[in-house]
C-alpha cells in the first residue's frame, strides 16, 4: 500500500503541471516502446529465433548486445521482446478491467447482500499471498502466452473492483439516478446509461496502472521459468541468462541489464501515465 | 498497490543479485554474498582453525573444503539423500567389496578376489586380511553376510534392490563368502559388489529401526578412509582421515563439505578461494571461465548420462521405420554438442553404447544427411501435398508435439534445435515445456510401461547407471515388458528381443561382446529412439590446495579414490 499513500502525499505537493510533465514523459516512453513493438521486424538486425553466430559472444559491431547461449542475437531478442511484454501487459490489464469493472458495478449498485458478498470475495482475493499463488497457478495451468495472460488477469482485478465500487456507491445515490429509477427505469438501463459512463474515466487510470503491474508480473513469471520459455520476452531472456550462468560472468552487462532496464522503462512509462491521469480524474476528498 | 510494490521488490532483488554477482566476477577476492554459504563457511573455518589430525606430522596437514548443493542428512546408508553426491560421500566412510577404477570397471577392494562360476550364479569372494573398522574391530566375513541380510531385511531402498536375486549367502567362517543367485547375472559386480557399503555387525545388530536411529561418534563407524566427525544440519560435514586405512592413509587429512543452497554459490566461492572443489558437475558455459581463472582447474570425463529423443513407436507415423530413420538422419548431433554443450559432450551413438565403452561397435556412426532423410520420407510416401513446407501422412500434416521438462534448460535448448533440424526435412515439431511430473507421467506413466504412453515425441534422458552397465540396453529395447521394463517407446522386434535376452544371461564374455555388437547395429538401423549426446562431466577444483582428483568414468571425481595415494588406487 506504500505506493498509494505515496501518490496521496505527492498529490498535495507536486503542482499539476509537474504531474502533467511526468505523464507526458511516460507517454513518450510508452509511444517509443509501442513503435519498437510495431516495427520490430524492421528494427531488429536478425530473426531472434535464428542461430546467427557462435553462442556466448560478447558485444561486437555485428551483434551490438552479443549472442545468447545458442547463438541468437540478443539485440533482436530485446526488440522482439517488446511485443510480448506489451501484449501481455495490455491484454492482461483488459482482462482484469473487465472482471474488475463488472464486479465493481454490481457490488456498488447492489451494496446490501450481493454487494457485501462480492466485496468479501474481493477482500479474499486482495489478501491472497500474491506471488506464490501466481506461481502455483502458472505451474498448474502450464506454459503458454494465453495462460500467462489469464493468470495475471484473474489475479489483479480486485483493486480496480474496489475503486470502481466506491465510485458507483456514490453515483447510485445521485439525484439524476434516483430520478431515473423513480420513473421506472430498469436497473440494467440505469447501470449502462448513467453509471458505467461515469466510471469509465476512473477505470482508465486503473487500467494504465494494471498494465504497468502486468508487465512486471509477466517478467517475473518468465524469469522464474513459468512463462513460455520459447517465447522471446524480456523475462524469458532473463530466465536463460540466469540458467546459463550469465549472472555470474561479465555477460550480465549485455545479457541481463538491457532486458532489466526495458522492463523498468515499460513499467515506469505506464505508471507515470497512470499517475498523471489519476491526478486529473480521481475524486478529491 | 499490493501487486505493484511486490513486483517492484522482486525487480529490486533481481537487480541487487545482478550487482552482487558482478562484484564477484570483477573482484575475485570478494567474499561470497550468499548468506547460507557465508555462515556455513564461517562455521567450518572455526573448526578447521584447530586441526586435530596428526596423520602427517612432518608436513602441513591438507584440508580440502568441498561444496555440495543440498544437504545429505546424517550420511548413513539409510539417511543419505541423493544418488550423487550423497552415495559418493557415504562411501568415504564405508567400503564395498569392489571399487571402481578410472575406467569405471569394478576391481576387487575389500575383496581380495571375486570368482564367479561358469554360469554366473555362484560368486566366491575372498576378503582381504586384516581390515578393521574405525573403532578397531576387525571386518570379517560375518560382517559381509550380516550386511547382505540386513539390507534385504530392513529394506534399504537402493541396496536392497542391488541384492535382488540373491538366494543365499554362506561363509566358511574364515575369509571366504559364497553368494548364490537365482539366475545368471553378468552385472552382479557392478550393481551389487561395487555399490553396497559393508556395515559393522557389532553395531548394527542392535539397530532395529535404522531410518530413525541416531548414530553418534561412537556408533557411526565404517571401514573407509574417512570418519565423519562433525555434522551441522544443512550447513557442513567434517571428515577426518583414517590414518590406519587398509590401503594406506589418505592424502588429504581433513575434508570439509560445505552445503550450499544453489548452484551459483559454489561458483562464487571457488573463485574467492573459500572452497577448494565443487562436488557437483559444473555447466558447460562455466568450464572455460573457471579453467581460465588461476589456480582453478577443470577435469572432464565421460558421465554416461544420455540426451535422446523418444517417440511412440506403437502409433503412426512412428511405427514406420522410415520415419524414425529419417529423424535420426536429419539431426545434427555434432551441432547439438557444439552449441548446447559447447563441446563438453560426446556425440551420441545411434547404437546406444557410449564410445568409451569396451563393447562399443565403431561400425555404427551417425552423420547428418538431409538428402537421405528427405529421400526416405519421399519414398515412403510422406510428401508435402499442399506446399506449406510440412509433409503429410494420411491427409494430416506431420506436426508433432515434443514434450520436454522445464527444469532442464539444456534439454529445452536441445529440443529447440531438434525442432529446427526436423523442419529442414518437412517435419514440424512444437516444443512443449512442461513440469517434470507432467513430462514423466506422459512418457512413463506411473513408472510402469504397462500403463502405456501419452506422448508423440519427447526429449528424454537416462541416468548414468543405465549406460554404465552395458547389458541394461536389453531393458530399453526388449518387447516383453517384464524384461524391457524401460522400453518407453513401445518398440518391439523379434531379432532384437533374441539378442537382448541372450545378453542378459550370457556367461561367455566373447559371445556377450558379439551379441552387443550386433545389437548396436540393429538399434542403429531400427531406431527405437534417437540418441543425441552423452554430456560429459566437468568438475572444478583449486589445484593449489589439492590436485590428486581422479575422474572415474561414469562416476566423476567424488570418491575415496581421489583422496588416496596413486599407488593405493585400484
Amino acid at each position: 500500500m506504500t505506493s498509494r499513500s505515496l501518490t496521496g502525499t505527492l498529490r498535495g505537493v507536486i503542482p499539476r503541471s509537474l504531474a502533467d510533465r511526468l505523464g507526458w514523459l511516460g507517454a513518450g516512453i510508452v509511444a517509443f516502446l509501442l513503435g519498437t513493438a510495431v516495427f520490430a521486424p524492421v528494427l531488429a538486425p536478425f530473426d531472434p529465433a535464428e542461430r546467427v553466430a557462435r553462442p556466448f559472444l560478447a558485444p561486437s559491431a555485428d551483434h551490438l548486445l552479443g549472442t545468447n547461449d545458442v547463438g541468437q542475437d540478443l539485440l533482436s531478442e530485446l526488440i522482439y521482446g517488446t511485443r510480448v511484454s506489451l501484449t501481455v501487459g495490455i491484454v492482461a490489464a483488459v482482462v482484469a478491467m473487465v472482471i474488475g469493472t463488472t464486479v465493481g458495478l454490481i457490488a456498488g449498485y447492489y451494496p446490501k447482500r450481493l454487494g457485501s458478498v462480492l466485496m468479501r470475495f474481493v477482500d479474499v482475493v486482495l489478501i491472497l499471498p500474491f506471488l506464490p499463488l501466481l506461481i502455483v497457478l502458472a505451474a498448474y495451468l502450464g506454459r503458454s502466452l494465453t495462460n500467462t495472460i489469464v493468470v495475471i488477469g484473474v489475479l489483479i482485478w480486485a483493486a480496480p473492483a474496489r475503486i470502481i465500487r466506491s465510485q458507483v456507491l456514490s453515483l447510485r445515490s445521485r439525484e439524476y439516478v434516483l430520478a431515473s429509477r423513480s420513473m421506472g427505469a430498469k436497473d440494467r438501463w440505469v447501470i449502462m446509461r448513467h453509471i458505467l459512463p461515469r466510471t469509465a474515466l476512473l477505470a482508465t487510470g486503473s487500467f494504465v496502472r494494471a498494465v504497468s503491474g502486468a508487465i512486471l508480473l509477466e517478467a517475473a513469471l518468465s524469469f522464474l521459468g513459468l512463462g513460455d520459455p520459447i517465447q522471446k520476452s524480456w523475462g524469458s531472456t532473463l530466465f536463460w541468462a540466469q540458467s546459463r550462468g550469465a549472472f555470474l560472468t561479465p555477460a550480465w552487462k549485455w545479457w541481463v541489464l538491457p532486458p532489466g532496464l526495458a522492463i523498468m522503462a515499460a513499467s515506469l512509462g505506464f505508471a507515470l501515465i497512470a499517475f498523471a491521469v489519476e491526478e486529473r480524474i480521481n475524486p478529491k476528498l | 498497490m499490493r501487486l505493484r510494490s511486490r513486483a517492484a521488490i522482486l525487480l529490486l532483488v533481481m537487480s541487487l543479485i545482478a550487482v552482487a554477482c558482478s562484484s564477484e566476477t570483477t573482484d575475485t577476492t570478494a567474499s561470497g554474498d550468499e548468506p547460507t554459504a557465508t555462515t556455513a563457511v564461517d562455521g567450518s573455518t572455526d573448526e578447521t582453525s584447530a586441526p586435530e589430525t596428526t596423520a602427517a606430522p612432518s608436513e602441513e596437514p591438507i584440508t580440502v573444503r568441498a561444496a555440495v548443493t543440498g544437504g545429505e542428512d546424517t550420511l548413513n546408508p539409510y539417511t543419505y539423500v541423493s544418488g550423487f553426491p550423497g552415495w559418493n560421500l557415504l562411501m568415504l566412510q564405508y567400503d564395498s567389496l569392489m571399487q571402481f577404477d578410472a575406467a569405471g570397471e569394478p576391481q576387487p577392494w575389500l575383496a581380495e578376489s571375486v570368482e564367479p562360476n561358469d554360469d554366473l550364479t555362484e560368486w566366491t569372494i575372498t576378503l582381504v586380511d586384516g581390515v578393521t573398522f574405525n573403532d578397531g574391530e576387525p571386518l570379517t566375513v560375518d560382517d559381509v553376510e550380516f550386511t547382505f541380510d540386513y539390507f534385504v531385511e530392513k529394506a534399504a531402498g537402493r541396496f536392497a534392490r542391488d541384492l535382488r536375486g540373491v538366494e543365499s549367502v554362506t561363509t566358511d567362517g574364515d575369509r571366504t563368502i559364497t553368494v548364490n543367485l537365482d539366475a545368471p547375472n553378468p552385472a552382479f559386480e557392478l550393481v551389487a559388489l561395487a555399490d553396497i557399503p559393508i556395515i559393522p555387525q557389532h553395531i548394527w545388530s542392535e539397530v532395529d529401526n535404522p531410518e530413525e536411529y541416531q548414530f553418534d561418534s561412537v556408533t557411526n563407524v565404517g571401514s573407509g578412509p574417512f570418519v565423519l566427525v562433525d555434522y551441522v544440519e544443512d550447513q557442513s560435514y567434517r571428515f577426518e582421515a583414517n590414518p590406519d586405512y587398509f590401503r594406506g592413509a589418505p592424502t588429504v587429512d581433513e575434508l570439509v563439505v560445505v552445503v550450499f543452497a544453489d548452484d551459483s554459490g559454489p561458483l562464487a566461492a571457488i573463485r574467492s578461494g573459500e572452497i577448494d572443489v565443487i562436488f557437483e558437475r559444473i555447466s558447460p558455459e562455466q568450464i572455460e571461465l573457471l579453467d581460465a581463472a588461476d589456480p582453478i582447474d577443470v577435469v572432464q570425463g565421460p558421465e554416461f548420462t544420455t540426451q535422446m529423443i523418444n517417440f511412440d513407436v506403437s502409433k503412426a507415423p512412428f511405427d514406420d521405420v522410415a520415419v524414425r530413420q529419417a529423424i535420426s538422419l536429419a539431426v545434427d548431433r555434432q551441432d547439438i554438442v557444439d552449441t548446447v554443450f559447447l563441446g563438453a559432450a560426446t556425440v551420441g551413438s545411434p547404437g546406444w553404447v557410449h564410445p568409451d565403452k569396451a563393447v562399443y561397435n565403431p561400425a555404427v556412426a551417425a552423420d547428418q544427411d538431409l538428402e537421405a532423410a528427405n529421400a526416405l520420407l519421399d519414398e515412403a510416401g510422406y510428401t508435402d501435398t499442399d506446399g506449406d513446407g510440412i509433409r503429410e501422412f494420411d491427409g494430416a500434416p506431420m506436426s508433432f508435439e515434443m514434450l520436454t521438462n522445464s527444469s532442464d534448460s539444456l534439454r529445452l535448448r536441445i529440443s529447440e534445435l531438434v525442432s529446427e533440424m526436423l523442419a529442414e526435412v518437412g517435419i514440424q515439431v512444437n516444443v512443449a515445456s512442461v513440469e517434470t511430473a507432467t513430462w514423466e507421467e506422459a512418457v512413463w506413466p506411473g513408472f510402469d510401461i504397462a500403463n502405456g504412453r501419452n506422448y508423440q515425441m519427447a526429449a528424454w534422458g537416462w541416468s548414468a547407471p543405465i549406460q554404465a552397465n552395458t547389458i541394461r540396453v536389453a531393458e530399453l529395447v526388449h518387447g516383453d515388458p517384464s524384461i524391457g521394463f524401460l522400453n518407453l517407446t513401445g518398440f518391439s522386434n523379434p531379432e532384437v528381443d533374441a539378442l537382448a535376452a541372450q545378453l542378459l544371461t550370457e556367461a561367455d564374455e566373447a559371445a556377450a561382446a558379439q551379441a552387443i555388437g550386433e545389437l548396436q547395429v540393429l538399434i542403429a538401423d531400427l531406431v527405437p529412439f534417437v540418441l543425441l549426446a552423452y554430456p560429459d562431466g566437468a568438475y572444478a577444483y583449486n589445484s593449489a590446495t589439492y590436485d590428486g582428483w581422479e575422474f572415474i568414468a561414469g562416476q566423476g571425481i567424488v570418491s575415496k579414490v581421489s583422496l588416496l595415494d596413486p599407488s593405493a588406487r585400484p
